[in-house]
């Protein structure tokens, strides 16, 4: 044993989890999976139908909802960038220049971060066993026990994983990319769907042994005992034992998980792509006058040749301070920030989920609400917002923390455009890209539209609702990302926390509670109809919009006073209020705007 | 001309990195020489207006740089040690951004402008490659491009050749040459002594937050004239001659140790002769008598 201990596949291994145990992603997934077991287990289907909260049927669904629902992205996360953290930190060389095989590398880093995932879905699992300790009124608990939660963790959480683990630890260290893993792990749901469905006229013993997550083997249980969901008693007899057919299963997915090691192992160089070098070669580095300094002492040596011609650098203008130059810096800004974020490599994939997720609906019949462009449009606002709301944040993220992530900010940050220049210019990025997907989602509606023979298209109907509902809304939520990016400092900080509230508030709306006042998306409280000009509800909507746009200002004017670049110190520049005055007289402007607002909301009728 | 006057600066876990730094900078090539940890950074930081100092002043013609920072930064002309570009941009279209927020707003003249930076710094064939795709030197001219535009009245450069092989090395030179008769002041913040011996007109030592000397490479040759021997030695008895004699610096070379010694009024022993003094001589007695004078 202590021999392994001291091998380079032991040392590989607990290097990674040393450095995972200085991240946040594994304490935001240790909080979140924790939570998540909470919620299933006491707000859950189990409640509802009176199934026992320990019995086979519950956890293993459970589980499987688990593995399905929560895990692949965070599975994306923790697997896809091992080795590019490496190659990233130019720490490869160091490592790879040491006398560690290509298997004890790969190995180490493989097993190393899936033992910390496994750590992270072993809180949701433990979370369960510990709360047969409780028995709330009204929830059914069979007597205490552990196997069956240790065991079909392991065999439906634990090996599922590992074979997603394993491709996207695969796939990551082949293209050293992480944005192409997290593009898989959003596709994981449409091919899994689509390979579900392909598999669905198969025997079911064959759809067992080919479905990834055994996501179809509960169903199937319960269909050959005849048990109703409604039906707790017979739900709660249920067992669930590993037939042939699930061993064949978990077998053949540690057999694709090997296999996919197994082709990193033979295509894993541990040397860059020498074509990165392309256009190195083909310039002349150094003037045909130049030659090397005399060195030490003495004045400095002749560095040309006397025919040589110096460049003057032609004389320019530069202009002084001002709303023109201001604006003309804001737009070279703002044009090159959305130029960086249209080549994220992510949106390939991104971008044509969005559009498909938001248009999947039209495919099937619309009632018209008023006017089957009202009704488009309308649906397409609800299916969209919560995945624009997700790109926003995720966007600015990457725009607010690119400069320090490339090393580019001190060079960025001494020139002479004032500090709103910068902010604005990613939340105009972020803004703009979202405009974008929303104009992409709005034709691919009106073309469904027109190829349904829906008609009349009416262009207005689409404007209003994508002006009124979508736009504010991704305003808002561009702005605060912009404020908690500047007060956070660290961008997956600001994920976890943004991703977490705008999960926190879906829910409360799902439940119910979804007042104007801490709904900003306008979730489930608006139809077409409301926006049309004799509506009461109209003005309302009106109100909230503003309110929506005073609170995203007064977050921009929040990240414009704690953003960390100084600019001139007392009373000089930037008019008598000063850089930060202007900021601080911005915010207070637009809270009483908002908290005007926000008490006509409450004014009873609206 | 460039005036830091009692410039201090501690950090948040108590490190001082400036204890109180006063300079003239007049115009022209200035090398701000120092070991690694001596300060030099974080005195191009305050100078370029990215780091606060605790106390004291630094003003650029009639501009103070610590309080006008809006000022001071459309005349300046920063390359830190280490810096970034973003890679999807081209070499132009990253010019032509930095000249925008630099101020500069005529289209014609930016181009004009950007063309012929991509000219000086060699790199107009590359104009449309990515900037993803350049070597360490494209990259480092690039950075030295964009700390020209609109020829600036200060140009600060950090550590401007660590990583570059000799021939880009020669070149960065002469660029920094030429762009010293454009703008006012050039500091060339360095630890490379020849670097300073090559370029710079005049030149300061700076370590542990505080200058230790300055004046002209010249004028801190001429003061060791006379007092510097060489010997070649065997290497077991450098320890003897490093404790009763003023070693500068000791190299092994073929098997013996090349040792320089300072030693006033005559040869300090039969095995040595008389060396022509150079800036390297002066940085590391400069630097070892401080480190004795401490310790003593």
């Amino acid at each position: 044993m202590s021999r392994l201990t001291r091998t380079p596949f032991a040392a590989v291994f607990r290097t990674e989890v040393l450095l995972n145990s200085k991240r946040v992603v594994p304490y935001a997934m240790l909080a979140l999976f924790g939570f998540n077991a909470w919620l299933w287990w006491a707000k859950g289907a189990a409640v509802f139908y009176g199934w026992a909260t320990n019995g086979d049927f519950f956890i293993v669904r459970n589980f499987i909802g688990f593995s399905f629902l929560t895990l692949p992205l965070f599975t994306a996360v923790m697997m896809g960038d091992p080795v590019i953290r490496d190659f990233r930190a130019g720490v490869n060389p160091l490592i790879l220049s040491k006398p560690v095989g290509r298997a004890s590398y790969l190995l180490g880093k493989f097993f190393g971060n899936y033992f910390v995932l496994f750590c992270c879905q072993a809180v949701f699992a433990l979370a369960l066993v510990l709360f047969q300790a409780f028995r709330p009124a009204g929830m059914v608990v069979q007597p205490a026990r552990v196997t069956p939660f240790v065991l079909h963790f392991l065999l439906l959480v634990v090996v599922s994983h590992m074979v997603l683990g394993a491709v996207y630890f695969t796939v990551g260290t082949l293209t050293r990319s992480p944005k192409i893993v997290y593009g898989l792990g959003v596709l994981f749901y449409p091919v899994y769907g689509i390979s579900q469905t392909l598999l669905k006229p198969l025997p079911s013993n064959w759809r067992i042994r080919l479905d990834p997550l055994l996501a179809v083997w509960p169903g199937i249980v319960q269909r050959a005992h005849g048990a109703e969901w409604e039906n707790a008693a017979s739900i709660n007899r249920l067992t669930f034992g590993y037939d042939s057919d699930v061993i064949i299963n978990r077998v053949l997915m540690l057999l694709v998980a090997a296999a996919s090691l197994t082709i990193l192992h033979f295509r894993f160089r541990r040397a860059e792509e020498s074509g990165a070098e392309g256009p190195v070669a083909v310039l002349n580095l150094s003037g045909d006058g130049e030659m090397l300094f005399r060195g030490e002492g003495g004045a400095p040596a002749e560095t040309q040749s006397a025919d040589a011609v110096r460049l003057a650098l032609p004389k320019v203008r530069v202009a002084g301070e001002g709303a023109g130059t201001y604006l003309r810096q804001l737009a070279a800004a703002v044009n090159v920030e959305f130029r960086l974020l249209r080549a994220e490599r992510g949106l390939i994939v991104l971008a044509p989920l969005a559009v498909a997720f938001s248009t999947l609906e039209l495919l099937f019949r619309v009632e018209p609400e008023g006017s089957y462009s009202g009704a488009y449009a309308g649906s397409t606002a609800k299916t969209s917002l919560l995945f624009l709301v997700a790109l926003v944040v995720f966007y600015t993220g990457e725009a607010m923390h690119r400069d320090r992530e490339l090393r580019i900010e001190p060079v960025l940050w001494s020139v002479p455009a004032p500090n709103f220049v910068i902010l604005l210019s990613k939340f105009f990025a972020a803004l703009l890209l979202s405009v974008s997907l929303v104009a992409l989602i709005g034709l691919t509606a009106l073309s469904i539209q027109l190829l349904k023979r829906d008609t009349p298209v009416e262009i207005y109907a689409y404007l209003s609702v994508y002006g009124w509902i979508l736009l504010p809304s991704v305003a808002l939520a561009a702005a605060l990302s912009v404020a908690l990016n500047v007060l956070l400092r660290d961008k997956y900080l600001t994920y976890a926390v943004s991703f977490a509230t705008v999960g926190g508030l879906f829910y409360l709306y799902t439940q119910g509670h979804n007042h104007w006042l801490y709904n900003p998306s306008l979730y489930g409280l608006w139809t077409y109809a409301d926006l049309s000009g004799a509506s009461a509800a109209r003005p309302l909507i009106l109100t909230h919009r503003v309110y929506c746009l005073a609170l995203a200002l007064a977050s921009l004017g929040l990240a414009h006073l704690r953003f960390p670049r100084r600019m001139e110190k007392g009373l000089e520049g930037a008019g008598p209020l000063g850089s930060n005055g202007w900021s601080i007289l911005l915010t207070c402007v637009a809270l009483t705007a908002a908290l005007v607002a926000g008490v006509l909301l409450l004014v009873p009728g609206g | 001309m460039l005036k830091v006057r009692g410039l201090k600066k501690t950090y948040g876990n108590q490190i001082r990195a400036l204890r109180g730094i006063d300079l003239e900078v007049p115009g022209g090539m200035f090398g701000l020489l120092g070991p690694n940890g001596a300060g030099k950074t974080t005195l191009m930081k305050i100078l370029a207006t990215l780091l606060e100092p605790d106390e004291g002043a630094a003003e650029l013609n009639g501009i103070d740089l610590v309080v006008q920072k809006g000022k001071a930064r459309r005349v300046l002309g920063y390359l830190p040690q280490e810096f970034g570009l973003y890679p999807t941009l081209t070499a132009e279209q990253t010019l032509d951004y930095f000249c925008k927020l630099k101020g500069v707003t005529d289209d014609r003249e930016r181009r004009e402008h950007v063309g012929a930076l991509l000219e000086r710094v060699n790199l107009s064939s590359a104009r449309g490659q990515r900037v993803g795709g350049f070597s360490g030197g494209m990259r480092q001219r690039l950075g030295i491009a964009q700390a020209l535009i609109g020829r600036p009245e200060l140009i600060i450069v950090d550590e401007p050749t660590a990583g570059l092989d000799p021939e880009e090395r020669v070149r960065f030179h002469n660029l920094l040459a030429e762009s010293a008769s454009d703008a006012a002041v050039v500091i060339l913040s360095t630890h490379i002594v020849s670097d300073v011996s090559s370029l710079c007109g005049r030149m300061a030592v700076i370590r542990q937050g505080g200058i230790l000397a300055s004046g002209t490479p010249a004028e801190a040759v001429r003061q060791l004239e006379g007092s510097v021997w060489e010997a070649a030695v065997p290497r077991e008895t450098v320890a003897a001659f490093k404790s009763r004699l003023k070693v500068i610096s000791s190299q092994t070379f073929d098997g013996r140790a090349r040792l320089r010694v300072l030693a006033e009024g005559g040869a300090p022993g039969v095995e040595f002769a008389p060396a022509t003094p150079t800036l390297e001589d002066y940085y590391f007695s400069l630097v070892t008598r401080t480190a004795e004078g401490r310790r003593g």
